[in-house]
């Protein structure tokens, strides 16, 4: 069973620095990328980034990262 | 007889020994770009490829779909950027005749880990590309600090001390210009061959063997394996090594006190000689 994971990016300012929720899955299945791709000549600003699911098929659904994120921006529902 | 040789060695004993793959003349130079898929700038992971729409259909085990995803995503792949394990020995050859090389931080580990900066110097760049690493702001975020040859050889040596792979990767093949150090699960192309079924990794040219007689059963290898090759056997009190999963890294056998494991070609094992 796949889940749906939903990250709410306006409740995640700073993912770069904060990474609590890719920390803690033990098995890996969050990604963090930005949402202008690899841009040429142009520095990528923190705000920038964010978080999502990539790996789904290896999600337990344990919610360590929903109980992990400090602006209880993350959902998963399975 | 490994696809990159036969079309790429030009007389070499490897394609990555032929110094002609990374030759300032083949940088930025792209192939067709072949089937019509396009990456997600915006799937994070360096997983722009393997997106939700193939997972599913792993999922529901649409093989029709699998087969036609996988295909098109290989093609793709193989033209413009893919990897290949080599051994530290190779590793080691290489870096005599690339320069420049450089230290940069990993971009795998950034997307899986949010892994900061400085304890993310594990990716090496080499060749003409590193001239311009400032054009990549995102690939080259922790900034990149290049090494004389002596130093990088410390540089990979020391990481496959840690337990980490060693992958030469392309950027618009043949043209090689990445030396990665790798290890799953942090690894996309590692994590994306061995769980997903899609050969962003190539197999390396050798097969790692368990010689019974010399195996003392310490188990001091099993950790290095990095493919899920490697077990350790309860009845046998011995390592076991599955040769059509290992991809001849070399990383149990230099960690092998009685150096029982040895690496032997692929191409002289009939049934692994294409085995990739």
């Amino acid at each position: 069973m796949l889940p749906t994971i939903t990250v709410d990016d306006k409740k995640c300012p700073d993912p770069l620095n904060c990474r609590k929720c890719l920390q803690i899955c033990p098995t890996h299945v969050l990604g963090m990328g930005t949402r202008v791709g690899p841009r040429k000549f142009k520095e990528i600003d923190n705000d920038q980034f964010l978080v999502a699911g990539v790996r789904f098929e290896k999600c337990s659904g344990c919610m360590d990262c929903v109980k992990a994120c400090p602006h209880n921006a993350i959902q998963v529902t399975l | 007889m490994c696809q990159w040789c036969d079309k790429y060695a030009e007389g070499y004993s490897r394609w990555y020994f032929n110094p002609a793959n990374y030759a300032r003349k083949l940088y930025k130079i792209r192939k067709d770009e072949g089937p019509e898929i396009q990456p997600d700038p915006i799937v994070p992971g360096g997983m722009s490829l393997v997106t939700r729409d193939f997972i599913e259909a792993l999922d529901r085990k649409d093989h029709e779909a699998i087969a036609k995803k996988r295909h098109d995503i290989e093609q793709l792949a193989w033209r413009v950027h893919f990897g290949q394990v080599v051994t530290l020995e190779d590793t080691l050859k290489v870096i005599d005749f690339i320069y420049p090389i450089a230290l940069m931080t990993c971009a795998c580990r950034r997307s899986m880990l949010g892994l900061p900066d400085k304890e993310n110097f594990t990716c090496m760049g080499m060749g003409p590309g590193m001239y311009k690493w400032e054009r990549w702001p995102e690939t080259y975020r922790g900034g990149i600090q290049f090494l004389t040859p002596d130093e990088a050889k410390d540089a990979v040596t020391k990481m496959n001390e840690r337990g980490l792979v060693q992958t030469l990767f392309t950027f618009g093949t043949p043209y090689l210009g990445g030396i990665c150090n790798c290890d799953y699960p942090d690894c996309s192309a590692i994590r994306t061959t061995i769980d997903h079924g899609v050969q962003f990794l190539w197999k390396g040219h050798h097969v790692a063997k368990v010689d019974n007689d010399l195996c003392s059963g310490c188990a001091s290898c099993i950790h290095r394996c990095q493919f899920k090759a490697l077990s350790f056997s309860a009845t046998q009190e011995k390592a076991y090594i599955d040769q059509f999963q290992c991809f001849g890294c070399g990383l149990c056998a230099t960690e092998c006190p009685q150096e029982a494991i040895s690496l032997v070609e692929r191409s002289s094992l009939p049934a692994l000689a294409n085995v990739w």
